[in-house]
This record gives C-alpha cells, sequence and structure tokens, in this order.
C-alpha cells in the first residue's frame, strides 16, 4: 500500500468504527424512546433531543476523517499527495483514537440516554439531569478528538 | 440578592371569611403554604387547636375533576390535538380571554352530561371493536376451507359414514396418506388448501372403523376443525362477514361523528378543568390549616418583596384576618427563590437544572454567568451561526408564550449567539469559510496549540475563581484557616507547578511549589487524630492534584467543539463546491448548504449548551458549590390546558 492510501484507510477507520458507534447509540435509545411515545406521544421533542446525544462521536469521525481527507487532498484545491509509507501510517496511528473511542463511547452513551428516557417518562421536568449523564460519556469521545486533531496537526507532509 | 429573602407568615381569621382569604391567596401566588402541624410551635397551641380537615365537598370536586380528565383524554384518543415541536417543549395552551374563560367556567354543570355522554360511546366502540375481531377471526378460520363446495352443516358423523374437516402439519400429510390404506378399507381424502405450515383437508370413512382413524389422525398430530353455528359453504359465509365487518364499520364511523358532535365542548371542558382543578387545590390547601371553632391558623413562607403587598391586601380584603411575619428561624427549612437581575437572569436555567441553592448559599448564577456566555462563543464560534442563533432566539421568545424558564433559556440562547458573533469574528467563522473574511486575532485551526492553551488559561481562572468563592465562604463562616489551608496553600502550590514551565522563572516557581505542598502535607490531614495519620492524609492529599489536572485538561473540549463547528462548516462548504453550475447546480447547492448549515447549527448549539453546562457543573460548581435547596412553590392558579391571555 502507498502512504496516501494508508493515510485514507485511517479516514475511512475514523468515520467507519465511530460511525457504528453513534449508530447503535442512537439505536438504543430510538427502540426506548418508541416505546415511551407510543404511551404519551407529547414526548416526542424530549426524546428526539436524547436520541440526538450519542450521534455526537458520529460527527466527530465525520470530522477526523475530514481532517485527514483534507490534508492528503481528497478534497479541496490542492493536488492530491504522494505519501512516504510512514506519514501514512502516521496519519492512521492519528485516526486511532477517535475511531476505537468513538465506538465504544457512542454505544455506552447510548445506553446511558436510554435510560434518561426512562426518567423523562416519570419526571419530563428533570431531562437536563438525564442529558448531564450522557455528556459525562461524551466527554472521553470529546478528549480522543482532541488528541487525533492534536496527532493530524503534529504531521509534517 | 439573587436569593431572596423570606420571611414566615402566621395569618389568623374567622372561619367563615377562610375561603375568601384563600382566593386572595390564590390570585396573589405569594404565599407557599406549610403544614401548620409540622412547624415547631404546633406542641405550643397543640391543646388550644385541632389540624383541619378539607370540607367533605372536596370528593365531590375530586370526580367532577376526574370525569373532565376523563372526556378530555377521551378525546385526545381519537381526535388528538396535535403539538408541533415547539410547542412540545412549551406547552402550547389553549388561550382563552379572561371573559370566555368564565363564560365556559359557567358551563360546568353540564360536566357529567359530556361524561355521561362520552362514556356511553366508548361502550359502544369497544363493542364495535369486539365484533369487528370476532369477525377477523371467523374469517380466517373460514379461510382455508374457501375453495371447498360444500355446505359446512352437511359434513357430520352419519351412522354409516364418518365425516370432518381436519388439518394436519405440512410434512406429515403424504405420510398419513401413505399409511391411510393399510390401516382403514374405505375412505376418501380431499385436500382442500395449504398454507406454510398446515395442510385443511376433508376426509370420510366408515363409521365402524372410527377407533383406526383416531389412532392415526392421532399418531400424524391431526386436529379436527369444526363449525357448529353454520350453514352454507366457507365462501358464503365468509362473504357474510365481511358484510358484517362493512356494517361494522359504518356503525364506527357514525360513532366518530357523534364524538365529533361532542367535541365542541372541548375547550369549554378545558376552561372547567383548570377552574376545577384549582378549586381542587384551595380545598386541599385546608389540610395545612389549624382550626378552632371559629378560626382558622394559616403558616407559611413570603418573599420580603411581596410580604408588602400581601400585607396591604389581606388588610383591605379582609375584616378579620391577623397577618403576622417573622424572620425565619436558623433550624427552619425555608424554600428559596432566585432572582438575578440583568443578562445573568438568563443563567438561572442552567442553576436550577442542577439544583437550587440553600438559602445560606451564594447563589452561583452571576458567578457563573460570563463564564457561561464566553465558553458558548467559543464551542460555537461562527459570527453567521450566531447571527441566526440570535435571531432565532429573539423570535421565537416574541411568539410563543411560554414561561420564565422557557424565556430565560431562550435569552441564554440570545446571549450564546451574541457570545458566537464576537468570536466568530475573533476567530475569522462565518458559516465556515463561505464568507473569506480574515480573523480578527487568529484563526485556531492554523494554531490549534495556541488555542489550546488559551483554552487551559481560561480554565484555570474558571477553576481558580470557584476555589476563591469557597475560600470567601469559609472566611464568611468564620473559618479562615480553613481558606487558606484548603484553598490558599492549594493556590501556592498548582501556580507554583505551573510556573516551573516557565524558563528563567524556576527558582521562584520551585519554592513556591514546594511551600504550598508542604503547607498542604502539614494541614490536609487535619481533621484526623494521631500525628502520623495526619501527616500519611497530608501527604496523600496531594495525589488531588490529579483532579485539578483533569480538571484544566477537561477544558480542551473548548477547542474540540470549536473546531468541531468550523471543520463541519467548511465540509458543507465543499460538497457544496463539488457541485457543478447551472441551474440545477445552483439550486442543490443552495439545498446543500441549507440543510447542512442548519444541521449544523441544530447540533452545535446542542452540544455548545450541554457541554458548556457540564464544565460549570462538574469543574466550577464541584469547587463551592452544595446546592439542595427547597425551590419556592407559591400556592396560586395552576393550568394545564388554558392560558388566560390579557386582550392586547
Amino acid at each position: 500500500m502507498t502512504g496516501t492510501e494508508i493515510a485514507l484507510m485511517g479516514a475511512a477507520f475514523a468515520v467507519g468504527l465511530a460511525g457504528i458507534g453513534s449508530a447503535i447509540g442512537v439505536g438504543i435509545v430510538g427502540q426506548s424512546a418508541a416505546g415511551l411515545v407510543t404511551e404519551d406521544p407529547d414526548k416526542f421533542g424530549q426524546t428526539l433531543l436524547l436520541q440526538a446525544l450519542p450521534g455526537t462521536q458520529g460527527i466527530y469521525g465525520l470530522l477526523a476523517g475530514f481532517l485527514i481527507m483534507q490534508e492528503v487532498g481528497v478534497i479541496g484545491d490542492a493536488p492530491m499527495l504522494e505519501l512516504e509509507v510512514a506519514t501514512g501510517y502516521a496519519f492512521f496511528m492519528a485516526s486511532i483514537p477517535i475511531a476505537i473511542v468513538g465506538l465504544v463511547s457512542g454505544i455506552y452513551q447510548g445506553r446511558v440516554s436510554g435510560a434518561a428516557v426512562g426518567l423523562v417518562a416519570k419526571r419530563p421536568e428533570e431531562l437536563g439531569k438525564g442529558i448531564v449523564y450522557a455528556v459525562m460519556v461524551e466527554t472521553y469521545a470529546v478528549l480522543a478528538l482532541l488528541a487525533t486533531i492534536l496527532l493530524l496537526f503534529g504531521i509534517d507532509v | 440578592m439573587p436569593i431572596i429573602e423570606m420571611k414566615k407568615v402566621f395569618l389568623l381569621g374567622h372561619r367563615e371569611e377562610r375561603e375568601n382569604i384563600f382566593n386572595l391567596l390564590h390570585n396573589l401566588g405569594s404565599v407557599e403554604m406549610i403544614d401548620v402541624k409540622s412547624g415547631e410551635s404546633w406542641e405550643e397551641f397543640q391543646t388550644l387547636a385541632e389540624p383541619d380537615q378539607p370540607p367533605e365537598s372536596i370528593s365531590q370536586i375530586d370526580a367532577t375533576r376526574s370525569d373532565i380528565r376523563y372526556c378530555l383524554d377521551f378525546f385526545q384518543r381519537y381526535y388528538p390535538i396535535k403539538k408541533s415541536f415547539i410547542q412540545q417543549f412549551t406547552g402550547g395552551k389553549l388561550e382563552l380571554s379572561k371573559e370566555q374563560f368564565a363564560d365556559y367556567v359557567n358551563y360546568l354543570d353540564r360536566a357529567s352530561e359530556i361524561y355521561d355522554a362520552c362514556r356511553k360511546v366508548e361502550d359502544r366502540l369497544a363493542r364495535l371493536r369486539n365484533q369487528e375481531t370476532q369477525s377477523r377471526n371467523l374469517i380466517a378460520e373460514l379461510k382455508p376451507w374457501e375453495t371447498l363446495d360444500l355446505p359446512l352443516e352437511l359434513v357430520k358423523d352419519g351412522s354409516y359414514a364418518a365425516m370432518g374437516f381436519y388439518t394436519i402439519p405440512l410434512e406429515n400429510l403424504l405420510s398419513l396418506k401413505e399409511a391411510m390404506p393399510g390401516k382403514l378399507s374405505l375412505h376418501y381424502l380431499e385436500e382442500v388448501s395449504t398454507d406454510n405450515e398446515f395442510a385443511y383437508f376433508y376426509f370420510a370413512g366408515l363409521a365402524e372403523e372410527r377407533p383406526a382413524m383416531a389412532e392415526l389422525f392421532k399418531e400424524k398430530t391431526v386436529t379436527t376443525v369444526t363449525f357448529p353455528n353454520f350453514s352454507g359453504t366457507a365462501a358464503q359465509n365468509i362473504e357474510s362477514l365481511f358484510k358484517k365487518l362493512d356494517t361494522l364499520r359504518e356503525e364506527r364511523t357514525s360513532v366518530l361523528a357523534e364524538i365529533e358532535t361532542l367535541l365542541e365542548n372541548r375547550p369549554m371542558l378545558m376552561a372547567c378543568y383548570d377552574y376545577i382543578d384549582n378549586e381542587f387545590m384551595k380545598h386541599e390547601a385546608v389540610s395545612n390549616l389549624a382550626r378552632t371553632e371559629n378560626s382558622f391558623l394559616l403558616e407559611g413562607w413570603v418573599p420580603v418583596p411581596v410580604l408588602g403587598d400581601l400585607e396591604k391586601a389581606v388588610h383591605e380584603k379582609a375584616e378579620t384576618a391577623v397577618l403576622v411575619s417573622r424572620d425565619p428561624e436558623a433550624r427552619e427549612n425555608v424554600p428559596v427563590l432566585l432572582h438575578n437581575k440583568g443578562p445573568a437572569d438568563a443563567y438561572e436555567v442552567v442553576t436550577k437544572l442542577f439544583s437550587t441553592p440553600q438559602r445560606r448559599e451564594v447563589d452561583p448564577t452571576p458567578l457563573m454567568a460570563p463564564f457561561f456566555f464566553i465558553f458558548f462563543g467559543i464551542c460555537l464560534g461562527d459570527a453567521g451561526y450566531g447571527i441566526l442563533l440570535g435571531l432565532l432566539a429573539v423570535y421565537l421568545s416574541r411568539q410563543l408564550k411560554i414561561g420564565q424558564s422557557g424565556q430565560q433559556l431562550l435569552k441564554l440562547l440570545l446571549l450564546g449567539g451574541i457570545s458566537s458573533l464576537i468570536f466568530g469574528v475573533l476567530f475569522g467563522g462565518y458559516f465556515g469559510d463561505l464568507i473569506k473574511v480574515p480573523p480578527l486575532w487568529f484563526d485556531p485551526l492554523d494554531e490549534p496549540m495556541q488555542m489550546l492553551y488559551y483554552c487551559f488559561g481560561i480554565g484555570l481562572v474558571h477553576i481558580y475563581f470557584g476555589m476563591g468563592v469557597q475560600a470567601y465562604r469559609n472566611i464568611k463562616a468564620g473559618k479562615p484557616l480553613s481558606a487558606l489551608f484548603d484553598q490558599g496553600f492549594w493556590f501556592i502550590f498548582l501556580n507554583g507547578l505551573i510556573l516551573l514551565l516557565i524558563p528563567g522563572l524556576e527558582a521562584v516557581a520551585r519554592s513556591m511549589a514546594i511551600a504550598g505542598g508542604a503547607g498542604l502535607i502539614l494541614t490536609q490531614g487535619r481533621s484526623q487524630s494521631g500525628i502520623i495519620l495526619k501527616f500519611l492524609s497530608g501527604v496523600l492529599s496531594l495525589y488531588n492534584i490529579t483532579g485539578y489536572l483533569s480538571d484544566v485538561l477537561s477544558y480542551s473540549r473548548l477547542l474540540a467543539l470549536g473546531l468541531a463547528t468550523g471543520v463541519i462548516a467548511v465540509a458543507i462548504n465543499s460538497m457544496g463546491e463539488m457541485i457543478g453550475g447551472g441551474i440545477v447546480g445552483t439550486a442543490v447547492l443552495s439545498v446543500v448548504l441549507l440543510g447542512g448549515h442548519s444541521f449544523n447549527i441544530v447540533i452545535s448549539t446542542l452540544s455548545s449548551y450541554v457541554h458548556t453546562s457540564r464544565l460549570q457543573y462538574v469543574e466550577f460548581f464541584g469547587k463551592f458549590f452544595e446546592g439542595g435547596g427547597k425551590p419556592f412553590k407559591p400556592f396560586g392558579k395552576s393550568a394545564s390546558y388554558v392560558d388566560v391571555v390579557e386582550p392586547e
């Protein structure tokens, strides 16, 4: 594989794995939310908010993937770069934090948000606390994204 | 003063005037009643007075209330009032003028009549539903036999022949057919139909061979099917059942039309519900009182700013009532009402979401407000988004009739929009890179490390401020040494460690770190007994440095979220760029840009809000805020369905 291909594989992993995490997480919340809405259709708005929370990991993954694509020159005006294999691996490594943490934290944030749907069912006024619990999980995705971004910016092309 | 002072009031009046005074208090909505019997003074006059009971009419009121509730729920089931997405958050109640409301309430007597009508209609609907399922089940049973051209009533056992309808699992059918000639002499089997699992057949054999038949059928798990009350062929029966379903459906439509005629009572019932619900509360509140034969005693909390109005109103409207007030005593659980002036008022929602402060605590709202403003702006960090968000917040706050916290939230979003505009100009974000304006300060995308240091810096200020507030609380509580030991030494220690990173200051930094650290080792174990334990827990307390470290690192989310907003916006723009020109291209481009940026605004605003809140809750409030206060809940009007609006 050429260095460019390895770098793009990193982009694919970041988008793909973090996206899977979010998809599973959003799916978990959606299931419990749908259950609640059969009983109380007016809770749609609140539960949609909770369902959106585990979606951020996918966005972070896309963000990392986009940054790699931009650096490599797949998108944008600059021509595509021919990277050394070592540089390609550097890009790949940089994508790992958000890819892995995005995958796992997306799922767990989905579980917490799903439980928060139950909280909203009984105490709709406590939506905020449910959101806070879910955001605690997301912290680690944010940190992983930060690590990925710092690694990416640190690579000399 | 962000936390409003409360006074305890005692109101003594004549029983005859109780209703009058209750109406007065209910209209004012400024008193939180407390149970007289729970107060400390109760023991003193327990011999003089007895607990009051709600009047007996309360059960009647409760019954009417649940009747009306039933009707409204019933209407909602069949003809739901749909709420828009925003109304789900804001309530979206029926708006009535005062006159209309009073007019509707006059019809309260009709409630029971409407209730009966609704009940009847619902019973009929339930019956129709039952009949419908019954017919459908019968159709499903008959369906496999539809092709059999034989009247069902003819298939029965006679003196010479045994006949019947049977089903058999598909996989046994072949073996059954094979086994038959050996065991039975004369027989006839006609396969009528099959589905995925079963075959359906008509069978005739000799009556005398019944035992052999039964044995064979048992072995092959054949089930007998009977149609006791049917005459004519299966197809004829199915047809008549379908006809019956049609008439049932017609009947259902006519019943639903009946609901529609009842539906015109809905606004009236909504008004009546709110009216009677408030009446119920007034009656229920009586159980808080104490009474003698001719008087009643009421106890409650009143915010000091409205106490004057209350005294005046009671003085004017009530002839016999006496109102006295006193300051709260130390042990009393006083409810807390927050009141912030100016922009800080918007951030009360953030505090309340966490916890209501205790009465003797500092309200963290104004302290946290400037940080919230700045952090939100850094996270969103786009001038274009900021303007749109601000305009949207202003528009919604004009359009929507929502309660205080809703308005506060919208104000918070407006301020967030302004902050985002400021940081967008500083960092050069205008819908990502859609409008290319050079940043006033620097672009975090080009210099992320610099931005990261600024985030840590502002985080450090935030944390130090929180520690400062706790130090202030300690001093105010008469514990200046605690302030020095728990906050001062940490402050010196942390600053020493940070200064170590700056070349040229090592000497000063080292002595600061050592002094601070030594101070901590010597003082942090002071609650322990024994010199060794004191020393050990002092040393162990230095481990808390990891807590401070992770607190500061947590502020890196400001950079990450700011970059996320910006880069996604850029991604949307470059997706737009890839689309070619021409009319179709331009149309697709505008859809991509509009949809993409709207999506980004919503997602980024949401994460800016929640992550900024988290920085307040965990990193800032953790330093000094306890919370757990009891929010002030005055006895006053409540509205479930109707907003009474003043004509404009």
